[in-house]
Formats: structure tokens, C-alpha cells, sequence
């Protein structure tokens, strides 16, 4: 008897809670979403944030210009920059139908199980930043499942690492060069087109070691490249700011200084850097894909949005991309309707004018628009200043 | 070179040898392996970067500032040691062995978490103390703050044997590592020489974790993993129990990581596989460590 009254008693509540739930919604209302994928917390989380922050920023601009007949909504979930997490998420994404299409992983690491789980969904996944060939390459292989959903509009590192080569070779003069990876995908493939890169050119690559991310202590390496009889005129490192940082501080600290110079790719180009190295990034350089947003002749305005929503303080390096990226988005709904299929199926005929400039995605996912430029870090304002 | 890199070997020697003696020193007197020590150790770091957020004029930029730091992170550490302590290792001093054990692991992982969700998620920068322009010598450079790390961990180290051999405390430590239940029936006060030996060894966790932080300029909630289970080797390789031991074991594991990174060709990659390898063969010869005595004398 009691047993009726309590069961009888939850279920009544269970319809309470139910009904105010949909009415909060509102009658009709239907919600879109697009999941950003990315690292919220951790080393990365800085950047991730930014992204997290920049498409956020597009759904509302669109929700507020009442663009689609129905509201949507950005789905931030956290993959802790771990490839692991990264594919738990995916599941947990696939598994959503209301989610119309992924922005993220922002590793290379990430992206490349990741996209596996999204390509049997199938979910389109549009990653603004991993930039390791195989991110998309691997869709081409027999093995794969389900259809090419994976895009980017970041270029490739074999295209960043051979603009740095040539960089380092031509502009700056030098070489003999020490080469340096953390073992990620994303750093090692970097570092293994670099020296295919500048070896082409005629350069001589001095020795090639793989370090471990999160490792601090890399004096006993640096003392050795620092007395190896070739005399390397620089240090080209495929890998992350963390590292980036101590490196820098630690080849000051052995008296690496000018001109022996560090050279490194878009992972290390953050404000965040500073914090690890203090004034030893001074005068080291970075290649980035595309440009500093503040060279954009088409970003003007999405950054006045954007700093007018989150604060001056807030712009991330790679939020444009994540900004850019639900924009493709947006075109591919506005053409398809929120149906994960038919997104999916638009988004290959994408051509789109933004703050990148023209996106046009290959065959393999990647985008046309293969931009990169080389900065120098400045420790005096922690910024970074584009070089030509 | 060779300079530079027994240099380099000696700082980061110095800095296991610290945290091994933690480990050793609570093994020493209750034979149980004190996991959340790497926390306590980040914890150390996590204090006097705090102290040093709270009152950066207080402190300076030079060596006083340096010190200052030092002493937070050492009253820091120990007393969360003796904390630790006294909430999940005592009522379990008699339980199965196991019991502690995962207790300590337990410990760590909410220490971990709890600066993970309260503090930061990221890397926050470390003070680092003025004057670490390098001077060459010998044909290496040295900085300031190598040789005040050198100079601070070994200084420590003279302490904590005068501590053990010279003072009273330190007499009822080694009874109590002897014979736990033989110095009670002496007189000894098991459970206060218990919280000192936690908090000391606390404190050396403690000053490793400022070591480290000032040697590379930033602090992290997971930072504290990776020298602990290195720490916890060179422990086990000099002789888990035994004082000279853990400090044999911790420069000889920066002597054999250096080495390997800095001689052999793409050595980086195979740094940790070398020292783990001489780890695993020092001990296939002296399964009790190089300064180990089976069981029967500890400290």
C-alpha cells in the first residue's frame, strides 16, 4: 500500500518536473546544436576557451538576426586536449541528434580517433586548428567507415613547415639546424616535413631528438646540440608552448642566445608562452597558418564583436578559425536544414567568403585557402609581430 | 660539455634526492609507501606561490625572497604531511597492509583534484629569484639560481642528518624505525614522533617542490607526479628505508638521466628506458637497493 502511494507520489512528480521543463522551452521551439569539441581545462584550455568563446559569440549573432527558423545552440564539451577524452566526447556527441555538426578537436592527436567515431555517426566535424596531414588523409584509406566527414580550415603542417624552411633558409641565412618534437602527431609531423622541407633546400639537419610532453628538464639535451661539432645555427621545435617555453628559457640560460635561433609552429604561438619562458622568447620565431587576426583585412569586425561580448582581454589566436568555422556552418544549414546528412552533403560544395578570406574545402576535407606567415615573439607587450 | 652536464645532473640529483628522502624517511618507520607524497610536493609549490601572490613586495626578487619562499613551501607541505597523516594513514597503521596503500593513492588523487578545480587547471607562473644570468666556468654556464638550488637542497640534507643523528627527536626517530613497538615500551611518544617524521618529510617534499618550481619557472596541479615516481625510484634504488640511500639513489638517477640524454644519439626519447633499465638490473643484484639492509635497520 505504501509502496503504490510513494511510486505513485514520484511519477507525479516526475510529470511536475517534465512539465515545467517544456515549458521553459517555449511550445515549438526546436534547438539546433553544434558541439565544440576542444580543451576547456588544461595547458591547451587557454585556446580552447578562446574557440569555445568565438562560436558562442556566431550562434548568438545568428539566434539574434533570427537567421534559421529555429534557435540554435553551441554544445561546448571538454576533451582535455586527451586523445582518450577526445573520443569518449565524440560518443557522447554522436549519440546526440539534436547536433548538427562538430567544431573541434583542436589536437591533431584528438582529431585523428575522433574523426574515426564521428565518420560512423555520421556527424560532419570541422576542425579549426589540427593541422597533421593525417587528420584527413586518413579518410582516403580502405579501412575507413562511413563517409568523409572530417574538414579543416587550417592548412597543413607540411605546407607551415616548408614555408618555415624556406623562412630559416632564405631570410634568416642560416644552414645548420637542430631539430626537436614532442612525439604528437601534430609535433612530429612537423618536424618531419621541416626536414624534408629544408634539406630540399640544401640546409643540413644536425640531429633530430623526441621529447616528452611534460617533461621539464631539457638542459642535458640543449648541452649537447649546444657542443655538437656541426655548430647548428638555430633550433626548429615541433610542439607545444609548455615545452616551447621551458626550451627557450633553458637554451638562455646555456647561453643559446643570438644569433642562434627558435624556430617553432603555431601550437607555441601564445600569449600563454610568456608565462613558461618570461624574456627568454624574446626574438624567437613562430609560423602560423593564415595571419594574425589583426591582418585581416575581413576580421575587423568580428573582433570589434568579440571583444565587445567577451572583453578586450579575451581574443585567443585561433578563435577566428572557431569563428570561421560555425559560419561554414551556418551556410551549409541555411542550405540543407538541420539534418546531419544533408549538412554534411552541403558542406562539401562550400564556398565561403569570411574573415579568412575565401574556404573552399578540397576532396580530402582541407581547405583551399593555405595561407601561412612567420611571426617573432615580442616578450616586452607578450605579442607576437608578423615578419616578411 | 662534461661540465655542463655534471652540472645539470647535480641540480636535478639534488631535487630527487630531496623528494626521495620523504618516501624513505616514512617507510623507514612505518614500511608503507606514502603516495600522496608527489602531492604534498606540489602542494609545497602551490604555497609559496601563494605567499608569493599575496605579498610580492614582503618577499623581494632576491635570495631573502628566495628563502622566504622556501620556508612557506616547507611549513606549507609539512603540515598538510602530518594532516594527511593523522586523517588516513593512523587508524590504519594496523590494518592490512594494502589499506594504507590505497588510502595514500586515494589522498593523492583528491589533492590533485581539488587544486585541478579550485586553483588552476593550467600552468601558473613561478617566481624565480633575480640573478639567474649565466657566468661562465669551465666552459659551462652556470646561473645564480642553479647554484642556489645546489646549495639550498644540499643544505637541507646536512640538516636533516644532524636532525636524525645530533638531537633527541631525531634518537626517538631512529628507535622507532628500529622497533616501532619496542621504543613505545621505552617511553617514546610513537604517535607525535610519527607526525615530526611526516612533517619533515613533508617539509623536504615541500622545499623540492619550491626547488622546482623556481628551476623551471612554472607550477602545474599534475606537477608533482612525474618527480615523485622518479623520486620513489631512486629511493627504491638507493635502499627504500635508508637515509644516504635516497640520496645516492636520487643523484645517480639524474646522473644516469643526464647521461643518457646528453650522450647517446637521440637520447631524449630514451632517457627515462635507460634509467628505469639500470633501475631494474641494480635491483635484480640488490633486490634491497645499493645502501638497503634486509629489513632489519632502516633509518
Amino acid at each position: 500500500m505504501s509502496y503504490d502511494r510513494e511510486m505513485s507520489f514520484s511519477r507525479s512528480r516526475a510529470f511536475f518536473f517534465a512539465a515545467v521543463a517544456l515549458s521553459a522551452c517555449g511550445p515549438k521551439e526546436k534547438v539546433v546544436k553544434i558541439a565544440v569539441a576542444v580543451p576547456l581545462t588544461g595547458d591547451m584550455g587557454t585556446e580552447g576557451q578562446g574557440i569555445r568563446r568565438a562560436v558562442e559569440l556566431a550562434v548568438e549573432q545568428a539566434n539574434a538576426a533570427k537567421r534559421f527558423p529555429y534557435k540554435l545552440a553551441a554544445a561546448p564539451y571538454d576533451d582535455r586536449a586527451d586523445p582518450k577524452e577526445a573520443v569518449n566526447v565524440a560518443n557522447l556527441i554522436a549519440s546526440d541528434r539534436q547536433v548538427v555538426a562538430v567544431i573541434g578537436p583542436y589536437n591533431s592527436g584528438c582529431a585523428i580517433p575522433a574523426g574515426k567515431v564521428y565518420a560512423r555517426a555520421p556527424v560532419a566535424m570541422i576542425s579549426p586548428t589540427a593541422t597533421n596531414p593525417e587528420v584527413t588523409v586518413q579518410q582516403l584509406s580502405k579501412d575507413w567507415i562511413g563517409p568523409r566527414v572530417v574538414f579543416r580550415v587550417a592548412p597543413t603542417d607540411d605546407v607551415q613547415s616548408a614555408y618555415a624552411a624556406e623562412y630559416i633558409f632564405r631570410r634568416l641565412g642560416k644552414r645548420r639546424m637542430a631539430v626537436l618534437h614532442d612525439k604528437t602527431p601534430y609535433g612530429q609531423g612537423l618536424a618531419e616535413q621541416f626536414q624534408k622541407a629544408f634539406g630540399a633546400l640544401g640546409g643540413r639537419i644536425l640531429s633530430v631528438d623526441g621529447i616528452s610532453v611534460g617533461d621539464k628538464d631539457f638542459k642535458a639535451l640543449l648541452t649537447r646540440i649546444k657542443a655538437d661539432s656541426g655548430r647548428p645555427e638555430g633550433l626548429y621545435f615541433g610542439g607545444l608552448y609548455a615545452e616551447a617555453g621551458l626550451l627557450l628559457k633553458q637554451m638562455r640560460e646555456l647561453g643559446l642566445d643570438d644569433p642562434f635561433v627558435f624556430v617553432s609552429g603555431d601550437g607555441a604561438k601564445t600569449p600563454t608562452l610568456f608565462d613558461v619562458s618570461g624574456d627568454a622568447a624574446d626574438g624567437a620565431y613562430f609560423s602560423i597558418f593564415g595571419v594574425p587576426v589583426e591582418e585581416l583585412p575581413g576580421a575587423g569586425r568580428f573582433v570589434a564583436d568579440y571583444k565587445a561580448r567577451w572583453g578586450a582581454q579575451s581574443l585567443k589566436p585561433f578563435d577566428h578559425f572557431g569563428y570561421e568555422a560555425a559560419q561554414i556552418i551556418f551556410d551549409a544549414l541555411e542550405r540543407s536544414g538541420p539534418d546531419r546528412e544533408r549538412v554534411l552533403a552541403q558542406l562539401r560544395q562550400t564556398r565561403h567568403q569570411g574573415v579568412l578570406g575565401l574556404t573552399v574545402f578540397d576532396e580530402k576535407g582541407d581547405t583551399l585557402n593555405k595561407i601561412v606567415s612567420m611571426t617573432r615573439a615580442r616578450a616586452k607587450d607578450r605579442s607576437f609581430q608578423m615578419v616578411r | 660539455m662534461l661540465v655542463q652536464q655534471l652540472l645539470n645532473a647535480l641540480t636535478l640529483g639534488a631535487i630527487y634526492a630531496l623528494i626521495a628522502l620523504g618516501y624513505t624517511l616514512v617507510y623507514g618507520i612505518l614500511a608503507m609507501i606514502n603516495f600522496a607524497h608527489s602531492e604534498v610536493l606540489m602542494l609545497g609549490a602551490f604555497a609559496a606561490w601563494a605567499l608569493a601572490g599575496w605579498a610580492p613586495a614582503a618577499l623581494g626578487s632576491g635570495l631573502w625572497g628566495a628563502a622566504g619562499l622556501l620556508a612557506a613551501g616547507m611549513l606549507g607541505a609539512g603540515l598538510v604531511n602530518v594532516l594527511i597523516e593523522r586523517l588516513a594513514y593512523r587508524r590504519l597503521r594496523r590494518a592490512p597492509r594494502l589499506a594504507p596503500l590505497i588510502s595514500a593513492i586515494g589522498v593523492s588523487i583528491v589533492l590533485q583534484n581539488a587544486v585541478f578545480l579550485w586553483v588552476s587547471t593550467q600552468s601558473l607562473a613561478f617566481p624565480q629569484p633575480a640573478g639567474t644570468s649565466a657566468v661562465s666556468f669551465l666552459g659551462a654556464s652556470i646561473n645564480g639560481l642553479q647554484l642556489a638550488i645546489l646549495g639550498a637542497a644540499l643544505g637541507l640534507m646536512i640538516l636533516l642528518h644532524l636532525f636524525i643523528a645530533r638531537t633527541r627527536m631525531g634518537r626517538a626517530m631512529r628507535a622507532c624505525a628500529d622497533d616501532l613497538e619496542a621504543a613505545k615500551l621505552m617511553g617514546v611518544n610513537a604517535d607525535f614522533v610519527i607526525a615530526v617524521t611526516f612533517f619533515v618529510g613533508g617539509a623536504l617534499g615541500g622545499a623540492a617542490g619550491v626547488l622546482y618550481g623556481m628551476n623551471y619557472g612554472s607550477i602545474k596541479y599534475n606537477m608533482g607526479f612525474l618527480p615523485g615516481i622518479k623520486a620513489f625510484t631512486a629511493a627504491v634504488l638507493g635502499g627504500i628505508g635508508s637515509v644516504r640511500g635516497a640520496v645516492l639513489g636520487g643523484f645517480l638517477l639524474g646522473f644516469l638521466e643526464v647521461l643518457a640524454a646528453g650522450y647517446i644519439p637521440n637520447g631524449a626519447q630514451w632517457r627515462d628506458v635507460v634509467a628505469f633499465a639500470a633501475l631494474i638490473l641494480v635491483l635484480l643484484a640488490r633486490p634491497s637497493g645499493l645502501l638497503g639492509e634486509r629489513a632489519a635497520q632502516k633509518v
